[in-house]
């Protein structure tokens, strides 16, 4: 009877998740071309080697990890600061938690839109910048701009959702630490130092992760904003996996970078669980030494 | 063949050690109301669980009338089950809980709300029949559950320590309802508990377990004159019976601290000639105080200081320390006794339980 | 109890706060307030605090919303999408909420196998198997059907477990009074199961459509051209056509935003206990 429950849910599983999975892996040592499937060969790590040396591969990869250097810092931290400003204030909270977190529910594609609005060089935001007497800005137009005014959208977009989950973790602080503290004479920047910090530090490890593996995952804005140009500085790895393999049919490279990239995706998670766990062995180690 | 019976039942769970219920050999018979009674991990609750089939049967057979159903689906036993935390359906009102099995069964609708209706009357749940269990009180949550059990017309009733969730005072008053309701629906009821005093008052015979293994069975009174071994002499009765170790020779029992207390011919000739260390067991109200007794004992009285007492109104238990063991005597509240006060005692001697010191088991 | 130094600075952080606020809904408001006004308006009001203010409602307020859903299909996308929404909700709960009650409560083969599978799978990026589905779907001609678009979206690993999850806590009497009760076990989940869940199922509801409503890539492969088009990908066509306005643009996303703002302020206490789990989970 489990298998009955079970069932439905592990054929859709096996169809659509397991084999996808071993056919990108065994795909990524062929040539299969979609389009010619007759003439496929089993090519071995050939793909792997070609796309690394492939300059438009090399450039979507740095360009991601660009993404994920300028999103990380503001979006992680910006999170962190912001949660931490609501969970201080007294007046305003709600107003402020839904405020921050009304980009969140908005669509990538709706986000894009209107922020190539508000980017146009005769846009809302050229026009302010021109109050404060800096010359308009081409931002989306020019590859080096391009980059992180995306960036910077993204950010305004997602720093919502982590501000709520690190508000969920300041809330779940014993306030009994606080009180406790209070009577140690704690000034408030040790209050923080001490018991804020440390208490959210799994969660902070959770957040620059998937922080991270969103950036990573890029590909919506620069698809609606720029069609990841101009000169391809704003293409990515998915955007690149997207075109090689749904528009060229170029699925045996398309799966090779798949994996390049799975790879990577995991490794980040792994990494969480390594960073998260050790944490909690060594809180465990500590109780049994103290019993 | 009797209503149920139970042959060689064993229970063993997957990567456990020891059985969880050992070859349980038991019949019961139509109308009667047995209780399943031992503390926590005796296997009572386990053997229930295997009667409506929530368990599997590792060995052994188990019939309900005259059917083998070891590989009977639960529902289909013919049984409905009254459960420790009620688990009633959280989002249906009084109403739906109670019909809910009916209605299942395909009861025409006007037969569902008669019966539904019966039952809410005679449980006294009118001014609930609309709310859900979450706004219910402990009390009424297991009317609902008796309800639903008993709108069935089951030839079975399972309850699995029904009332172990209610406060001290409702348990007196469920344990009153359920007694009442067994007589007038007569329906054949094994009841779980841990708590001997319900089992006492409510069971036409108990079934007192230990470790999966029965220890005895018989009517409440039986167990309680007389318990087959110190485990049960031990259960059955509050306070808990005293125990001494004792060693007797020929009609003179000494106890540890050299007391001495001489052995009437009835009891002498109980022991059958047997001699040497035993354990000797009273309960507390066989220990007294009253003057026709000290009397007629005189010459195996014996002198003690109180060192606890604990007064309930109409009787009160002393405790104090004899023979090397904390003693407990419950005398009527006509022989108040505070702490430190001298008190001088016997042990009505036809009363006293000898077990073996090794296998515990009565004499 | 806040002493008058706290209280100060209280104040600071909460006009900080209001500051970075501004900053958060200017876009949202400016995208609101000049999807009402003609181009020239809103070019116009550019350089003024007007950018920010809806006009005065008259004649020809609503013209840039009247113009899209006269001129375009745009109203049968959204509907499209909603219906789309629909059916994978239900789908959804059934086949994941099915697979997480069988992982929680019944005993069957490789049962923690298979619950160790899933939480793996949770750490696969899905866009590293999309080109598969894509030719999958393309070599079994369902491209551009709605059968291909909702399959390979109904099975959810993360949404499985978080339906064992909640599961597991559900109480084991409850199913066993349910049997001798003469419920079948599909009966007691559908009857039982799902109603004493009200909470994840909303929660798992709420998600799914949020993430169908907002889905971009998938769609934008599946439906080439054609009355099928979800609103986010009917959005881009409409948006990246030289012919629509400014104005219509911003009526456009002003559209496509209506309904999950309607259903962030109806669920948003789902929405914040699901984010939170994310975290707490991990935390």
């Amino acid at each position: 009877m489990g298998m009955a429950f079970f069932g439905p849910a592990l054929v859709l599983l096996t169809i659509f998740l397991f084999v996808p999975m071993v056919l990108t892996l065994v795909f990524s040592f062929t040539d299969y071309f979609a389009l010619n499937p007759g003439l496929t060969h089993f090519v071995g790590p050939e793909n792997y080697i070609k796309i690394f040396k492939d300059e438009l591969f090399v450039q979507s990869f740095v360009n991601t990890v660009c993404f994920v250097l300028i999103i990380l810092p503001c979006q992680g931290a910006g999170a962190l600061v912001l949660a931490l400003l609501i969970h201080k204030v007294t007046h305003c909270k709600k107003y402020f938690k839904v405020a921050f977190f009304i980009p969140v529910v908005m669509s990538l594609a709706v986000v894009s839109t209107l922020w190539m609005q508000i980017y146009s060089p005769e846009g809302i935001l050229n026009t302010l910048l021109h109050h404060v007497g800096i010359p308009a800005q081409p931002f989306i137009h020019s590859a080096r701009q391009a980059l992180p005014a995306i960036a910077v959208m993204s950010v305004w977009q997602g720093v919502g959702y982590q501000m709520i989950i690190f508000l969920g973790g300041l809330q779940a602080i014993n306030p009994g630490l606080y009180e406790a503290a209070e009577m140690d004479h704690a000034s408030g920047w040790q209050k923080f130092k001490d018991i804020t910090l440390p208490e959210l530090k799994p969660l902070c490890v959770f957040v620059f992760i998937t922080v991270t593996i969103g950036a990573f995952r890029m590909i919506v804005q620069p698809m609606v904003m720029t069609g990841g140009g101009p000169s391809h500085s704003t293409y990515t790895m998915v955007y690149n996996i997207y075109e090689t393999g749904t528009v060229n049919w170029e699925i045996g490279l398309a799966s090779t970078m798949a994996i390049v990239f799975a790879i990577f995706v995991m490794a980040l998670t792994v990494i969480q669980s390594v960073l998260t766990r050790d944490k909690e062995e060594r809180h465990v180690n500590k109780k049994t030494k103290k019993g | 063949m009797s209503f149920i019976e139970f042959k060689n039942i064993n229970k063993k769970y997957e990567n456990a050690e020891r059985n969880s219920v050992t070859d349980f050999n038991l019949a019961i018979e139509e109308k009667e109301f047995i209780a399943f009674v031992g503390p926590s991990g005796c296997g009572k609750s386990t053997t229930l669980r295997m009667v409506a089939g929530f368990e599997e049967i590792t060995s052994g057979d188990l019939y309900i009338d005259g059917k083998r159903v070891n590989d009977v689906a639960p529902r289909d036993r013919g049984i409905a089950m009254v459960f420790q935390n009620y688990a009633l359906y959280p989002h249906m009102t009084v109403e739906k809980n109670i019909g809910y099995g009916l209605r299942n069964m395909k009861v025409p609708e006007a037969e569902v709300q008669k019966k539904v209706n019966w039952a809410i009357r005679i449980l006294g749940l009118e001014e609930f029949r609309t709310r859900k269990p979450k706004n219910l009180s402990g009390g009424q949550r297991q009317r609902v559950a008796l309800g639903r059990a008993i709108v069935k017309n089951q030839k079975l009733f399972l309850m699995d320590e029904p009332l172990s969730n209610l406060d001290a005072k409702l348990r007196v008053s469920m344990r009153n309802e359920i007694s009442k309701l067994h007589r007038e629906l007569g329906t054949t009821t094994i009841y779980v508990t841990h708590d001997q005093v319900e089992a006492m008052t409510m069971a036409d015979r108990i079934v007192i377990m230990k470790d999966g293994v029965v220890q005895q069975a018989g009517a409440p009174m039986e167990l309680y004159e007389h318990p087959v071994n110190k485990f049960v002499a031990g259960f059955i009765g509050s306070p808990q019976m005293n125990f001494y170790p004792v060693s007797v020779s020929g009609k003179e029992m000494k106890f540890r601290d050299g007391s001495k207390v001489s052995l009437p011919d009835p009891v002498a000739a109980r022991l059958n000639g047997k001699s040497g260390d035993l354990i000797m067991g009273i309960r507390g109200e066989d220990i007294k105080m009253d003057r026709a007794s000290l009397e007629a004992y005189s010459k195996d009285m014996q002198k003690c200081v109180v060192e606890n007492t604990e007064v309930m109104g109409n009787e009160n238990n002393l405790y104090f320390t004899f023979g090397g063991s904390l003693t407990v005597a419950r005398v009527s509240k006509y022989e108040v006794k505070m702490i430190g006060d001298p008190v001088e005692f016997v042990f009505l001697p036809e009363k006293m339980h000898f077990f073996d010191k090794d296998t515990e088991s009565a004499i | 109890m806040l002493t008058k130094k706290q209280k100060r600075v209280n104040w600071a952080l909460t006009i900080v706060l209001l500051v970075l606020s501004l900053f958060f809904l200017f876009p949202v408001a400016w995208m609101l307030a000049n999807s009402f006004k003609p181009d020239a308006a809103i070019t116009a009001d550019m350089n003024t605090v007007a950018a920010f203010i809806p006009p005065m409602p008259g004649g020809g307020f609503f013209n840039n919303y009247v113009s899209i859903l006269t001129n375009t299909n745009f109203l049968r996308y959204m509907l499209n999408t909603l219906f789309y929404a629909a059916i994978l909700i239900v789908c959804g709960v059934v086949v994941n909420g099915l697979a997480g009650y069988a992982l929680a409560k019944i005993r069957f083969p490789f049962r923690e196998r298979w619950v160790l599978l899933i939480l793996l799978l949770q750490i696969v990026p899905m866009e590293t198997i999309l080109t598969i589905h894509f030719l999958m779907i393309a070599k079994v001609g369902l491209l551009n059907t709605v059968l291909g678009y909702i399959l390979p979206m109904i099975v959810n690993p993360f949404n499985i477990f978080l339906f064992r999850q909640v599961f597991l806590n559900l109480p084991d009497d409850v199913y066993e009074a349910a049997q001798l009760d003469f419920c079948s076990p599909l009966k007691y989940f559908f009857t039982m199961v799902l109603p004493m869940s009200k909470t994840v199922v909303a929660t798992v509801s709420v998600f799914t459509f949020l993430n169908v409503w907002n889905d971009y890539l998938w769609p934008s492969l599946v439906f080439t051209s054609s009355n099928l088009l979800t609103a986010q990908i009917g959005l881009n066509s409409i948006t990246s056509n030289d012919n629509t306005t400014m104005g219509q643009t911003l009526a456009v996303i002003t559209m496509v935003t209506i309904p999950v703002i309607i259903i962030y302020s109806l669920f948003s206490k789902q929405i914040v206990e699901g984010v939170t789990s994310t975290g707490s989970k991990e935390g």
